[in-house]
């Protein structure tokens, strides 16, 4: 099957498109973002066909409750993979995911996924072990557990067994980390 | 606020949990108020978005090939089962074919509705004339035949009449006033073999007699009143009346008497007699 061509718009333009509920839109808006997307859920709902439906689910209520996002708040991204987070947190909390039995152990889950998956780094990122090496590994552990485990920061705080004022350093500090390393 | 102040909020990590989604709702208005009111914060939150959606970009995952098509599948589904997609541009001409449509049909409508009820009208009016036209046709057809059946017994009276003169077996004898009414006279028409009797009230010229009295027609047998039955004397009394049969008979009299007659008559008041 011959590759389509991706569509690409400005955050604006896609904006402006979604809003007029554009076909387009919806083309632009798989393209753009589905990848990142799907790095999230993937990560958090570990069962492939489970992490496809969630994505499916996702763009769907994106498309859907577009009305209810609001760019002076932020930005599209945002609004999108916090959706993303919430309906594959959703997921796995389910009773009937939960008798599937499918979840694996926190310790090694992001590696694990890593690991198991081709997972395609988009080549204009350069210096991703740049990347790896540019975060502590606890900055690492705990954006991964916030941000690619869907746990809140009190959660975390639980988990890795630290103060919750820590937590919050930690977190911020490895915030700081990556917005120096992609400037 | 302070610069300091900013930046102390700044550097709390509350930027980083609200854009993380983990803030509680009185937090999350917090953070969007003080980033409408300091564009230092507001810059704080693009850079930590920008930061992390770069993250998710480094960490991006290609989804299967074909469930492009599937999801967008869904989303063109949405579109054609909810018209969730921009339909403005169809809208429009919708609308304008039903504006169009719609006044026509009604003018069409109204139209009709006129034409209908004034048919409805005409109709009612001749209905009406036609049941008046019917209703007197009625009427005359009923004093025609109440007409009709008045001459038929007129003249099946009269032929009666013609009979009993054309009958040979009737004897005609005109009573004459008595001193009580010289200018009375009454014709009795008797057959002793039918054994019948009648008077001829026309030109009997009798005084008219009031509610409580009647005339009572006597027959003189052996010298003996015997009652004929009684009769009324007023302005319809034209014609012949049978009376009560009697076989024999001598004479004949009339005298008023009380209305339903007497057992005996009242000589001293009579009006006719007349004697074979």
């Amino acid at each position: 099957m011959a590759k389509k061509h991706k569509i690409s718009l400005s955050e604006e333009e896609l904006i402006r498109a979604l809003r007029n509920r554009e076909q387009i839109a919806a083309e632009a808006l798989y393209d753009m973002y589905s990848a990142s997307l799907y790095g999230v859920i993937s990560r958090i709902v570990i069962d492939t066909a489970t992490a496809e439906d969630v994505l499916q689910d996702t763009f769907v209520k994106i498309w859907n409750s577009f009305s209810s996002y609001s760019a002076e708040k932020g930005r599209l991204f945002t609004w999108m993979v916090n959706i993303a987070r919430n309906l594959s947190i959703d997921k796995i909390r389910s009773k009937d995911f939960k008798n599937q039995n499918k979840n694996q152990e926190l310790e090694n889950n992001v590696t694990f996924i890593d690991e198991q998956r081709n997972t395609v780094y988009k080549p204009e990122l350069l210096g991703i072990k740049d990347l790896v090496e540019t975060l502590k590994p606890e900055q690492k552990s705990i954006l991964d557990l916030v941000y690619f485990k869907g746990y809140t920061h009190v959660e975390a705080a639980d988990e890795l067994g630290v103060p919750l004022g820590t937590i919050k350093t930690r977190l911020r500090m490895a915030i700081v980390q990556l917005r120096k390393h992609f400037n | 606020m302070r610069v300091e102040d900013i930046k102390a909020y700044i550097e709390s990590g509350i930027l980083e949990l609200y854009v993380l989604g983990d803030v509680t709702h009185e937090e999350k208005l917090q953070v969007e108020a003080m980033a409408a009111q300091h564009p230092a914060i507001k810059a704080e939150l693009e850079e930590i978005e920008r930061s992390l959606e770069s993250y998710a970009n480094a960490n991006a995952v290609q989804p299967a090939e074909n469930l492009r098509d599937k999801v967008l599948n869904s989303l063109v589904t949405n579109l054609a089962d909810d018209r969730i997609f921009n339909t403005k541009e169809d809208q429009k001409p919708e609308a304008k074919i039903v504006e169009m449509t719609s006044p026509r049909q009604v003018i069409i409508y109204k139209y009709a509705f006129a034409a209908c009820f004034v048919l409805l009208i005409v109709s009612v009016a001749a209905l009406i004339n036609a049941y008046r036209q019917i209703d007197q046709s009625n009427t005359l057809i009923a004093s025609l035949q109440s007409q009709n059946q008045r001459i038929a017994n007129r003249v099946n009276f009269v032929e009666g009449e013609i009979g009993i003169l054309h009958d040979s077996t009737y004897k005609l004898l005109r009573m004459a006033g008595t001193a009580k009414s010289p200018s009375s006279g009454l014709t009795v028409a008797w057959s002793p073999v039918k054994k019948k009797v009648w008077i001829d009230m026309s030109n009997a010229n009798m005084p008219l007699n009031d509610k409580d009295h009647q005339y009572q027609l006597w027959a003189l047998v052996g010298g003996k009143p015997v009652s004929l039955g009684v009769f009324d004397a007023d302005t319809t009394s034209k014609d012949m009346k049978e009376m009560e049969s009697i076989a024999s008979a001598d004479a004949f009299a009339v005298t008023p008497e009380k209305r339903g007659g007497s057992p005996t008559p009242t000589p001293d008041e009579m009006m006719v007699l007349g004697k074979f």
